[in-house]
């Protein structure tokens, strides 16, 4: 089996015979065009400039969130003050990583939503449960039409039950719960050290306020340290049930780095003393 | 009678600023058979008066569930109101879809009533000449609405509508302040007192002709006809048209559909009422 | 109105031969009987107030809300049929959200009245449509301050310190050119707009009515249009009422002296 993911489900050319663009409607990668006519419909096939791990965990009275301040233009660190952890009404945070011009894109939208919903300037508005089902369905809606926004969402908040609400939605248009939730490389370096301190829904009440936000923390230095895209400076999120509150703070420092294993480091990219 | 010039179409003003062909409309109301609704803290119950064209024919439907939270009664040109329940069933099943909520009730009758007031300020239609009565319950609690050809819509606790509806207006307003505290079972028995109030003198409720729906904090909203509404026609001692109370009123021109004049409150404004600015 | 009953009046978009577009005229006829409705640009804001009439006792109180936003920072209030407010309503909405779409940002008052000036218009110049049967009062606050503009059934509009449509609109715009406009604090014109509706719905004092306030200021909302809050409203109303049993004591009835404070 040809190992790369551009060739996966793609005919053999030795059984069939060259590859035929015309009639796949597939991607154009390793496509040899004269013209631009002859190109299949082409839509977002990479994300541009990226946010990394979005990263949340349930405690016994609510839920931590947090994602750092990079937007990478590949390995090029373009922008550092971005805040892609955004306050949606009074009961509901989005934490977007992926592409962040589509991030924009779906902060418009909410904010369409949010304006929408207080025409009629009473009580009502938006919980985080309709705000996910709302998110599921644009990137579902989106990838159907073969165009989707690049993004993975976490949609925090209280639901229509005034409870804490946790869901995680991707650019497939899938939706689904845990009591502890990460996107991109938080889904390998972050959950395991999540997981450790809640395992199921059970484990949720055994784990305070305090302990959830070291946690957090702890998880975002972790971050640091590993993941080349990510940043030192993050938002973290506060959800509260029993003051019923949300609090979200900026530029927060990732803090207690131990760097001095890094004159240890040879190889590749680093000078050789 | 006298040709009114003013009122061959919805676009005409009259020279004192009213628009006859919406009047119309309003009045077309009246040709159909009565409906009631009326709200408590925790439930809003509709009831109305089915009609069959003949003997052997099947009684019209008069109250159309629109999602498990809300549903309305009518009065009037029951294709409209087919038309325009329709509408509402999409609005609910498309809020479910993409917000996995219940449909909100005022958003759902403004979305029918601004959908009416196109019909009004056109050429080439005719407003819609059903009125309904909507009866929801969301997150902040139970409704009822009117809904008028007018594209007016109206929040009440209790009201009716059709045929000889000004009695039970009439009932309404003596009883309203009851109403916020009642059972399922007393709102039930009241808004049946009040149907029973719009019969004509040789008329009675009966378990064929009577219709009857619920809906609340618990109570999915549910219709009750033929043998499932005769639990609810035992509440009253009598069914026929022997008010138990306000002994003086109107018996004699139960041929006519038009409201009763010697009723003392709003009966000949109700028309301008409808379209009323102000309302 | 000489010319009624020519046939120059039974049809939108035509003019009479003294050059008179009836229809129009006509509409305005709907605003002038309905409840008041009102505008007062203060300070860093606008208020607009309403007096809600009373048609039937079996209305739930307190609902029926009769002023609506058309974006955040922008309030409506209208006298006249009501459908055709909702419709005018709308089309602000829709103006103001395809604005931002294309400049991400709030659209002006400025730009937003003049294209529903332009909408309104519209309906003047075809026999297939009629002239919306409002006057609506627009305002709200953007990047230069505030604005308060009103809407009449022919599209055109002009920009106010005060305005005031329906039925009493003559005795509160008496009473607006009183006021030290637009220097009076948001909170000071939303008692005088409880005060000034309490008083016009004198000469309608058979028919009950619901007062409906909402505000939008730099000071006291940040910029957004919302309801007034609670106390403030009591406040009001309280106002309202002492300002009346005062002038009842008064001999004359419309000394200003009293709304000073």
């Amino acid at each position: 089996m040809n190992h790369d993911p551009f060739h996966w489900g793609r005919p053999s050319t030795k059984t069939y015979g060259e590859y035929n663009y015309l009639i796949s409607n597939a991607s154009n990668v390793d496509r040899s065009v004269k013209s631009n006519s002859e190109f299949p419909k082409m839509h977002t096939q990479q994300p541009m400039i990226t946010g990394t791990s979005v990263i949340a965990i349930k405690y016994k009275d609510g839920i931590i969130m947090a994602a750092d301040h990079m937007g990478s233009y590949g390995s090029l660190m373009k922008l550092e003050d971005l805040k892609r952890i955004i306050q949606v009404g009074d009961d509901a945070v989005v934490g977007i990583s992926g592409d962040i011009s589509d991030f924009q894109y779906l902060e418009r939208l909410l904010d369409d939503l949010q304006i929408e919903d207080a025409y009629d300037m009473d009580q009502e508005h938006l919980k985080a449960n309709h705000l996910s089902e709302y998110l599921t369905r644009v990137m579902y809606n989106r990838r159907t039409k073969m165009n989707p926004l690049w993004n993975a969402i976490i949609v925090a908040g209280f639901d229509d039950k005034d409870e804490p609400y946790l869901k995680h939605i991707d650019l497939l248009g899938v939706s689904y719960t845990s009591p502890t939730l990460a996107t991109g490389f938080g889904n390998h370096l972050a959950i395991p050290l999540l997981r450790k301190k809640v395992e199921t829904e059970d484990d949720v009440k055994k784990l305070s306020k305090e302990d959830a936000i070291q946690t957090i923390k702890d998880c975002m230095k972790v971050l640091f340290y590993r993941d080349a895209r990510s940043w030192n400076k993050y938002s973290l999120c506060v959800i509260e049930k029993s003051t019923k509150s949300i609090s979200l703070e900026h530029e927060v420092q990732v803090e207690n780095m131990k760097w001095d294993f890094a004159q240890h480091i040879t190889g590749y990219g680093v000078p050789q003393l | 009678m006298f040709r009114n010039n003013y009122d061959n179409d919805a676009t005409t003003f009259s020279p004192t600023g009213r628009i006859f062909q919406i009047e119309y409309a309003v009045e077309a109301i009246k040709q159909g058979s009565a409906a009631v609704g009326l709200v408590s803290k925790n439930h809003v119950v509709l009831a109305a008066l089915k009609r069959n064209a003949e003997e052997l024919g099947s009684y019209q439907k008069k109250i159309i569930r629109v999602d498990n939270h809300m549903g309305v009664a009518l009065a009037g040109l029951a294709p409209d109101a087919r038309i325009l329940s329709n509408y509402l069933r999409q609005q609910a099943m498309s809020s479910q879809m993409v917000f996995n909520r219940p449909l909100n009730i005022q958003k759902a009758v403004n979305s029918i009533a601004d959908k009416a007031q196109t019909n009004t300020q056109s050429a080439g239609g005719r407003p819609y000449g059903v009125g309904l009565l909507i009866a929801g319950f969301d997150e902040s609690g139970p409704h009822l609405f009117e809904f008028l050809p007018s594209g007016s819509a109206l929040e009440y606790v209790a009201t009716a509508i059709g045929a000889r509806s000004q009695a039970a207006k009439t009932f309404f307003e003596r009883k309203f302040e009851e109403f916020p505290d009642a059972s399922k079972e007393q709102l039930i028995e009241y808004a049946l007192t009040a149907l029973r109030d719009t019969l004509a003198q040789d008329k009675e409720l009966t378990s064929a002709n009577t219709t009857v729906a619920v809906v609340g904090k618990d109570d999915a909203f549910t219709v009750y006809d033929d043998e499932e509404v005769e639990q609810w026609l035992s509440l009253l001692d009598t069914l026929s048209n022997n008010r138990s109370t306000g002994a003086d009123n109107d018996d004699e021109d139960d041929d006519e559909d038009d409201e009763q004049n010697d009723q003392p409150t709003e009966a000949s404004e109700s028309t301008s009422a409808a379209m009323e600015v102000d309302a | 109105m000489t010319s009624i009953g020519t046939g120059y009046d039974l049809s939108n978009s035509v003019f009479s031969p003294d050059g008179r577009n009836f229809q129009v005229e006509y509409a305005s006829k709907a605003v002038e009987n309905s409840g008041t409705s009102l505008g007062i640009k203060c300070n860093d804001g606008v208020v607009f107030a309403t007096e809600k009439i009373i048609t039937s006792k079996l209305l739930a109180p307190g609902k029926n809300k009769r002023i609506q936003s058309i974006d955040r920072h922008v309030g409506v209030v209208y006298s006249g049929l009501i459908p055709d407010g909702r419709h005018f309503v709308n089309r602000g909405r829709d103006e103001a959200q395809s604005f931002k779409s294309i400049y991400k940002e709030p659209i002006g008052l400025e730009g937003l009245i003049s294209k529903l000036g332009y909408y309104v218009q519209a309906y003047t110049c075809y026999n297939s449509v009629r002239p919306f049967g409002i006057n609506a009062i627009v305002g709200g606050v953007d990047e230069t301050g505030p604005h308060l503009y009103m809407v009449e059934p022919s599209g055109v509009y002009w920009g106010y310190q005060g305005t005031a449509t329906g039925k009493g609109r003559q005795a509160a715009k008496a009473e607006l050119e009183k006021l030290d406009l637009p220097n009076i604090s948001a909170r000071d014109a939303v008692k005088e707009a409880a005060r000034i509706i309490h008083l016009v719905h004198e000469d309608n004092k058979d028919k009950d009515y619901e007062l409906e306030i909402t505000w939008v200021s730099t000071s006291e909302t940040d910029g957004i249009h919302k309801v007034v809050p609670a106390d403030l409203f009591a406040e009001a109303k309280k106002y309202a009422e002492e300002a009346e049993a005062g002038s009842d004591s008064d001999s004359d009835s419309d000394s200003d002296e009293e709304m000073e404070s």
